[in-house]
């Protein structure tokens, strides 16, 4: 019984594919625009927060001490900052290590100054956060510890880091919805107009003792084939365009844009991208039948 | 084997009754004819026994079950048991004589071997073991209504519904399907057969339930149409 049954209904999703055959390829190819869309636009989020968290790992802030404060001041205020449960690291930068770096930075430039008679950079303790966006309120609570001169973080720029990234994945979670609502429409309406050419045979169908399982196997079979071609190809187009961006930015040397490793972000699409398109192929499906089979 | 208690059927509000207060008992093994002009209530009888429908008010019973109370993922279990056969036949025209036949048993979870062992031999009883492979579309009126009967009887039903089975048949044609109806009521199916065909049911001598505007009017053993009305 179950080795006919199953013999059936795979001869019947096939022949239901080659009998609207045109209607599937359409169908098809729209889902697949869809997908290629939606992973489209998933590579182009998942490396733009890639970029994004490896900026926000670079966030820091620096706490400046009073030049007043003595040796025991500056050591309480580092175990203050270093004691609180929201700080990950604390590196303590005297006023000769930063004399240091700026002669660095500037080369020559500080060539004969005496750094050691006059030095008016500020000794700091370089913080980084547990949470990188922690950074802004945290400065405002050691901004008031006793012994702070000022508290830097990139004020402003990291506003703005984090208000970009949080628009980028809001509209890329409002336009994916969009996609994957669009391709449910799609199949559906598909599966619709094939379950309308069949509704004779569902109607026979049911006159025999059918059972609705028995009925919808077929079309959804339909719709997963569908949805699974519908992502495959898609994979496919995204793994040669990724493939040649990387390359590109490689032979350009433009190594200031970070890109994800080509197999880390093909799996992470595939993982998406399949499931989705099969699940809607069946979503689609179970939509389109449900008044057809109230016989 | 089929029971109406008070049946009544009322197609929608303000509508007339399809079928008002209607009661009778068929029993196992009967051939019984169901009778009236268009719209006396023949069909909405035979859609209420398959429960196409549900009846407004009363209890038909098959098999000894309510089917109006029957949930809807047992109707298939109780569709297995009768056999369907249609004015208009319901064939799948683009398929072959012997496809239509096996899709009826292949749906209701047959095995491949006994399709293949059954087939043949209802396409035996209804004369069309040389047409086993020929397109629906290919065929008479009355082979195709035959055709319809072996796909209703593949299942070895307890019982055969036909609405109108001879409605689009010349009458010496009908009078073949009759007796082929009557052949099966012979080995024990229980055959019910909605017509408004004079002639057939005056020459077979069956049970007659003549319905009129959705009443039971007349309910005669061995019974012709005109002594009924």
């Amino acid at each position: 019984m179950f080795i006919s049954g199953f013999i059936y209904i795979l001869g019947e999703t096939l022949k239901g594919l080659y009998r609207n055959r045109w209607m599937c390829i359409t169908s098809t190819g729209v889902v697949m625009v869809t997908l290629l869309m939606l992973g489209l636009f998933m590579l182009v989020n998942l490396n733009v927060r890639h970029i994004t968290e490896a900026v926000k790992e670079q966030v820091e802030m620096v706490v400046y001490i009073n030049e007043e404060a003595d040796r025991a001041a500056v050591e309480e205020l580092g175990r203050k900052i270093l004691g609180h449960r929201e700080v990950a690291r604390v590196e303590y930068v005297s006023s000769e290590e930063h004399m240091g770096r700026l002669q660095q930075q500037l080369g020559g430039m500080l060539e004969g100054y005496d750094s050691a008679l006059d030095n008016p950079l500020l000794a700091s303790f370089e913080v980084r956060t547990e949470d990188p966006e922690a950074v802004v309120r945290l400065a405002d609570e050691f901004e008031a510890y006793p012994g702070v001169a000022a508290v830097f973080y990139g004020q402003g720029y990291v506003e703005n880091l984090f208000e970009v990234t949080r628009v980028v994945q809001v509209i890329g979670l409002a336009l994916m919805v969009g996609l994957a609502v669009t391709a449910v429409f799609l199949i559906s309406h598909t599966i619709k107009l094939t379950v309308m050419m069949r509704k004779r045979e569902i109607t026979i169908m049911k006159y025999v003792g059918a059972t609705n399982w028995f009925i919808r196997w077929p079309f959804l079979l339909e719709g997963l084939l569908m949805g699974l071609v519908g992502a495959a190809l898609p994979l496919g187009i995204l793994n040669y365009l990724y493939g040649s961006s990387i390359e590109w930015v490689d032979v350009n040397e433009l190594m200031f844009i970070n890109l994800l490793p080509l197999q880390t972000v093909m799996a992470e699409l595939a993982i998406y991208l399949v499931p989705l398109g099969t699940g809607l192929g069946i979503l689609g499906s179970m939509l389109s039948m449900g008044r057809f089979l109230r016989v | 084997m089929v029971e109406a208690k008070n049946l009544c059927m009322k197609y929608g509000k303000g509508k007339q009754l399809a079928l008002e207060n209607v009661n009778f008992f068929i029993d196992r093994g009967e051939f019984a004819f169901f009778v009236g002009s268009s719209g006396a209530g023949k069909s909405t009888l035979l859609k209420l026994i398959i429960r196409e429908i549900k009846p407004t008010e009363g209890v038909i019973k098959v098999f000894n079950r309510d089917v109006g109370r029957l949930p809807r993922h047992r109707l298939p279990y109780l569709r297995r048991n009768i056999g369907m056969v249609f004015q208009d036949f319901r064939l799948m025209e683009e398929r072959s004589v012997y496809d239509n036949v096996a899709f009826a048993m292949i749906v209701t979870g047959s095995s491949r071997r006994e399709v293949k062992r059954r087939v043949p031999h209802v396409l035996n009883l209804v004369g069309l073991q040389d047409k086993a492979k020929a397109k629906i579309t290919d065929l008479s009126g009355g082979e195709q209504q035959r055709v319809g009967l072996a796909r209703a009887i593949a299942n070895r039903p307890a019982m055969i519904i036909a609405d109108e089975p001879t409605g689009n048949l010349d009458p010496g044609t009908a009078l073949d399907i009759m007796n082929l109806l009557r052949s099966i009521n012979l080995r024990g199916t229980t055959v019910l057969v909605a017509t408004h065909n004079r002639d057939i049911v005056d020459r077979f001598r069956k049970r007659v339930l003549y319905l009129e505007n959705g009443k039971l009017v007349g309910d005669e053993q061995k019974g012709i149409y005109t002594n009924v009305h």
